[in-house]
């Protein structure tokens, strides 16, 4: 063989080799290009994540910054504007090691110091989750530019989980480092690292966000731009939707009869998927220090009545699964969800409510009812209003004779969270991505707040289950940690301050043009990155 | 109508009249939203999913909820009078520009229903007056009926079914498109195709209630001797009917119409919400929701400076419109 031909030969078998390893690139097939229309409902008040957690803003600006980690549907943390991180054996420090030439959308570079200020100076003094998120967080130390050590007084295993960049965005130091945090004039104007870069706002109309050319993961994101519609009507939202107008909805932006309808049409596809850092539990509370629900048995009595299985099929359109206690079976995965505890979902639930409610002291008089309550509807909308209507038959079975009150959310919130002038309400309330964070300001005596909302509204507490929360939160060890919660699961269930009633799963509904839009638990709080469409 | 030295007194002493009677309105506003149980506070709270006490607490400072009422009053009073309308802590903007940001499409939209009401009205109830209990008198009178008790969500929504859904000649909702982001003229017109329906939705009620006050207007003008020297005077009928009837007729109709743009505001709030028209009675359904007082107080102002003034403007048009009408 002569000398250019074995070159000749070696050339191509090189060039055959390169397009082999690029090859897998190609057979993922994205492509480039395209305008994602997502529908928001309500309409965010601002877009200053790192200020309120008011659900609308997240589906804005989870695509605008970006957090130190992201999550897989195993819940286990990935490297997002973290590369790594070590966490000390005692759990008091951890170490995060930052990617390199990480830029804002104004071309200045995310440092070390970024982490610190967005820690120390705006989500643990302003953020309604993270003053409790990283009430540990003692420092934030900058040793060199890629790298952030978090000091922590206690070991917090809890806030491992919150560091997504729908929780907790990376914002600007040179941006909201000057001036009032609280007040300042870039609220509504995000600056941030994420894929897609902040362009206009329309009041009342929509939110345009364009591809960000220089985003750290090259390459991506595949698409042009994405605009957040919003409109106030539900019925137009989904002629919106079906007539390929919008793209993606979700957290309750179509009612539920039109998911149905929607689900079936070529073009549409549902998923519940992307809501598993949500984990949101519909709950009836009581007034555990209002006679008659200040006795267990009763709260037994009534956790019995309540249909959980009819709720679900005729009020949520099968849209739900039955809660079985404070803790929603999305933490299975992490090891912290157990169903060993008394089962208030049986055939004979009723017979079991009616012997209680006996027990308890409460015989059914002359006209077949027990006592008299008032039941303060959720304000939320339409389905609500059916489960307050379910709830006051289902009782009225068990010879509780209930009146319903429906009032808007500002009255509902300070007749229930501030006056404590309530027998029975209904909410349902987010578990977020650890219990620490969602579940424990349910039932923990320290959250007895008069005046804030979406805590301990029950008021009640017991020594015991403080006791397992508050070593739950500091317990670095998985294993220990599940077994604390299944005590607190088991303690609180026999309690029943609350009855856990569903958990709710949310239908988001996308066109099926457009693909690998819901990629994480945290579906539409993610960054979108990855989706693409298909044309 | 001579613009003289009159007219402009009547203008500059209406206007100074105007200054006491806004300022107590709002006064009365203020004192109306106090009565409404909740504060900002507990709303922004409640749409966070939760907050701790520190941060509620640093809400109620923030927003000087903490301060006596009368305090919280005169310190408003004050800032009114310099135009200052306060901060919308909710939005994280300052009222002024969230109004004047929304002021433009709400203009828009009322300023198409008033055309088209006001014309339409007018023409429709001259054709009934002109061939009074014919098929053609009926069927509008009876059409005109049909509109004024419909609910207007209905109408909207029936109406984007129809031309959107099913015919796909119009938009659906919105002020524009949202993918394309058009400049310039084609902007323009994308914007007049998305007007048209919101305006015949808000119109249809309006139009009835001048097509009826228009025939009634008219009918009562026929019988009158003017009309009857006209017609001995030989004068055409059409002439009678374009050159004297109508201008007299007019008069009730612009009364009401001047009247009715107060509640304008408020029927807007229906066709906002369907047809997600970014005007201010969607704004001001929310902030009354969020117990955003600083932004409903300036709304409620804007209303009132807006209601005053189309007050004059009424009053300056019957001067042109009527030669028996002088002012002082």
């Amino acid at each position: 063989m002569s000398r250019s031909t074995m070159f000749s030969r070696s050339l191509a078998a090189a060039l055959l080799a390169a397009a082999l390893c690029a090859a897998p690139e190609l057979a993922l097939a994205q492509k480039r290009g395209g305008t994602l229309v997502q529908i928001t409902q309500p309409e965010p008040p601002t877009l200053a994540s790192y200020l309120s957690t008011s659900g609308p803003i997240g589906q804005v600006t989870a695509k605008v910054y970006d957090g130190l980690l992201e999550y897989g549907f195993d819940m286990k943390p990935q490297p997002s504007l973290a590369e790594s991180w070590t966490v000390s054996p005692d759990g008091k420090t951890v170490t995060f090691t930052l990617r390199r030439d990480v830029k804002f959308h104004d071309g200045k570079p995310f440092t070390s110091a970024d982490v610190q200020f967005t820690i120390m100076e705006a989500l643990k003094k302003v953020h309604p989750r993270g003053i409790n998120t990283f009430k540990e967080v003692t420092a934030v130390e900058t040793p060199n530019a890629q790298t952030a050590i978090f000091k922590l007084a206690n070991a917090a295993p809890y806030m491992m989980a919150a560091l997504s960049g729908f929780e907790s965005p990376m914002i600007p130091k040179h941006i909201y480092g000057t001036g009032d945090i609280r007040s300042h004039e870039s609220a509504n104007k995000p600056v941030g690292t994420g894929p897609f870069k902040f362009v206009e706002w329309r009041r009342g109309e929509l939110v345009r966000l364009d591809r960000n050319p220089d985003y750290w993961r090259s390459g991506q994101p595949y698409l042009d731009r994405i605009v957040v519609r919003f409109n106030p009507d539900s019925a137009t939202r989904t002629a919106l939707l079906e007539r390929g107008d919008a793209h993606v909805a979700g957290f309750g932006a179509v009612p539920y009869n039109d998911v149905k309808r929607l689900a079936a049409l070529p073009s549409i596809e549902v998923t519940t998927k992307g809501y598993e850092m949500i984990s949101p539990v519909v709950e009836v509370l009581f007034n555990t220090k209002r006679p008659p629900f200040d006795n267990v048995k009763v709260r037994q009595a009534v956790s019995y009545a309540v249909n959980r299985k009819f709720a679900i099929a005729n009020i949520w359109f099968g849209f739900g699964k039955p809660a079985t206690g404070a803790i929603s079976s999305n933490f299975k995965a992490s090891g912290l969800y157990t169903d060993d505890v008394r089962n208030y979902n049986v055939p004979n639930a009723v017979e079991m409510a009616n012997k209680l409610l006996d027990e308890a002291g409460f015989p059914r008089k002359a006209d077949g009812t027990r006592f008299e309550i008032v039941h303060d509807i959720t304000p939320y909308g339409e389905e609500w209003q059916r489960f307050g209507e379910a709830v006051q038959q289902q009782l009225a079975q068990v010879g509780i004779k209930a009146t319903l009150r429906y009032e808007d959310v500002p009255t509902w919130l300070k007749r229930t969270y501030t006056d404590y002038d309530f027998f029975l309400t209904s909410n349902f309330l987010y578990n977020l991505a650890d219990p620490v964070l969602g579940v424990h300001r349910a039932f923990h005596s320290a959250l007895i707040k008069q005046g804030t909302v979406f805590v301990n509204g029950s008021r009640w507490s017991s020594p015991q289950t403080d006791e397992l929360m508050n070593k739950a939160a500091l317990e670095p060890d998985a294993v220990k940690r599940g077994a604390l919660y299944a005590q607190l699961q088991k303690l609180t269930a026999e309690a029943a301050p609350i009855v856990w009633v569903q958990e709710l799963l949310f239908p988001t509904v996308l066109n099926r043009r457009y693909k690998d839009v819901i990629v994480s638990p945290l579906g539409i709080y993610g960054p979108f990155n990855r989706a693409w469409l298909d044309n | 109508m001579a613009i003289g030295p009159r007219t402009l007194l009547y203008v500059l002493r209406r206007l100074a009249q105007a200054v006491p009677i806004i300022l107590s309105i709002v006064l009365l506003n203020f004192l109306l939203l106090q009565l409404a149980p909740g504060d900002a506070a507990t709303v922004l709270a409640g749409e966070a999913g939760g907050a701790p006490p520190e941060y509620m607490a640093l809400l109620r400072e923030r927003f000087g909820l903490d301060r006596p009422m009368h305090v919280q009053l005169l310190l408003y009073l004050k800032n009114v009078l310099t135009l200052d309308l306060g901060y919308s802590f909710r939005n994280s903007m300052p009222v002024i520009e969230l109004i004047l940001g929304r002021l433009g499409p709400t203009l828009l939209l009322m300023g198409a229903t008033l055309l088209v009401s006001v014309f339409g009205g007018v023409l429709l109830g001259l054709l009934a007056a002109t061939a009074v209990n014919t098929w053609r008198d009926r069927a509008i009178s009876v059409a005109a009926v049909i509109a004024y008790a419909t609910p207007l969500f209905w109408i909207g929504l029936m109406l984007i079914l129809l031309f959107s859904i099913k015919l796909e000649w119009l938009p659906t909702t919105g002020m524009e498109d949202v993918v394309a982001f058009n400049e310039g003229w084609t902007r323009v017109v994308d914007i007049a195709r998305h007007l048209i329906l919101p305006t015949i939705t808000l119109s249809l009620f309006y139009m009835a209630l001048y097509t009826r006050m228009m025939r009634a207007a008219m009918l009562d003008q026929r019988g009158m001797d003017y009309v009857v020297t006209a017609r001995s005077k030989g004068l055409a009928e059409h002439l009678i009917t374009r050159r004297h009837v109508l201008r007299n007729a007019v008069l009730p109709v612009v009364t009401m119409a001047g009247v009715q743009v107060g509640s304008l505001l408020g029927g807007s709030v229906v066709v906002e919400s369907v047809f997600a028209w970014p005007g201010l009675g969607q704004l001001a359904f929310q902030s009354l929701f969020a117990r955003d007082f600083n932004l409903l107080l300036g709304i409620f102002f804007l209303s009132a400076c807006l209601v005053v003034a189309v007050n004059l403007v009424v009053d300056l048009v019957y001067l042109a419109l009527d030669p028996r009408i002088t002012v002082g």
